[in-house]
């Protein structure tokens, strides 16, 4: 696949490594240019630098042919907008959305996105490993 | 007309003045406490309501009474939360009309596209959009596809103004600009050569971008 990744921090840069070393072509997209570092430098992904929510660099970054984009950028108006354009104008057919806030998750959802929320996440984590016959209920 | 407005800095807070005075219900939401104050210390009506709050939150819309709004008008200082502040607007909470402001004039087709009724990039057009036919957005990005040179500005004519009290006819534009609108008072017109430049009337021009400046500027009388 040829996976557009939005946002090069913790989250970004471990996804980007781990999908191109099985196979996938990885696009990462960050504001910041040494945030790319991150991605270590035995890494075959690419990077463009610039925001995610600017066309010409989601078009740099081949938007056009990307399977799938994944907005994990530390902003989540940001992350959504970038998800909006890539679902709506670039008809993307995958497009997963970070969403920081647990609270706006379920607002983020009825705007058709597809969230993954790191904290809710975490938390299911921590109460499946503190009881975990609740967890199987 | 009830109206939501996202944003209370410079451009929240002149929105909101000048929608009060045309009779509307604003209701407002701003994320810093400062800014909610002053807006609060500046109008005393009933007719403005202030919420502290991050205007791209749903609880915070809710709070603030986005489900009564038939507008909702995005005018923070960054894109994404003004396209975020629209679609939860629009999407979620069903208002009719949605209009944002963008700092990069490319995300005007974007934000379009994406389902906000009207977008615009330039602050000044902002509160007169919401009581008038002519959408400026439009109007530039027309330009912007078609003649990417071309430009629509508007200047006030200074009283220093070498242009002031001149005639049309004897100030010389340069070729291919011209004034396409003279608004003295409440009163609009279309300019012809014996129309005379008076100071305080505000005219918009329309011509090459790079030409444009200058013309501005001698206009506004501005001394280098």
């Amino acid at each position: 696949m040829y996976i557009i990744i939005a946002g090069c921090g913790k989250i970004g840069s471990n996804l980007a490594k781990r999908l191109s070393s099985g196979g996938h072509d990885v696009v990462v997209i960050d504001a910041d240019s040494k945030s790319f570092s991150l991605l270590g430098s035995a890494s075959n992904c690419m990077s463009v630098t610039g925001m995610p929510i600017d066309e010409d660099v989601l078009k740099e970054a081949g938007i056009d042919r990307a399977d799938a984009l994944v907005s994990v950028t530390g902003d989540d108006n940001v992350n959504i907008m970038a998800a909006q354009m890539a679902r709506q104008l670039y008809h993307v057919p995958v497009v997963i959305t970070r969403c920081y806030d647990p609270a706006r998750e379920e607002a983020v959802r009825t705007l058709g996105l597809t969230t993954v929320c790191p904290a809710l996440l975490a938390v299911n984590k921590i109460c499946g490993q503190l009881s975990p016959e609740e967890d199987k209920l | 007309m009830n109206i939501t407005i996202v944003g209370g800095g410079n451009v929240g807070y002149y929105l909101t003045k000048t929608l009060l005075a045309e009779k509307h219900r604003i209701m407002l939401i701003e994320q810093s406490m400062p800014r909610c104050e002053r807006i609060v210390a500046a109008f005393n009506t009933s007719n403005l309501s202030v919420t502290h709050g991050d205007g791209t939150d749903a609880e915070s819309l809710l709070e603030s009474g986005v489900r009564d709004a038939e507008a909702l008008i995005a005018v923070t200082g960054q894109d994404q939360n003004n396209f975020v502040a629209c679609q939860l607007g629009k999407d979620y909470f069903g208002v009719k009309r949605t209009i944002a402001r963008v700092k990069n004039p490319k995300n005007i087709r974007v934000f379009e596209k994406l389902g906000v009724n009207s977008v615009i990039s330039s602050t000044s057009r902002i509160a007169g959009s919401i009581n008038q036919e002519l959408d400026w957005s439009d109007v530039n990005q027309l330009f912007l596809q078609a003649a990417s040179h071309v430009r629509v500005k508007e200047a006030i004519i200074g009283e220093s103004s070498p242009f002031c009290g001149k005639r049309l006819c004897e100030i010389g534009l340069p070729k291919g600009m011209i004034m396409v609108c003279l608004v003295r008072g409440n009163i609009a017109l279309i300019p012809n050569g014996e129309t005379q430049l008076l100071a305080d009337d505000s005219v918009i021009m329309l011509g090459a971008e790079t030409e444009l400046p200058d013309v501005l500027e001698a206009l506004r009388g501005k001394v280098k």
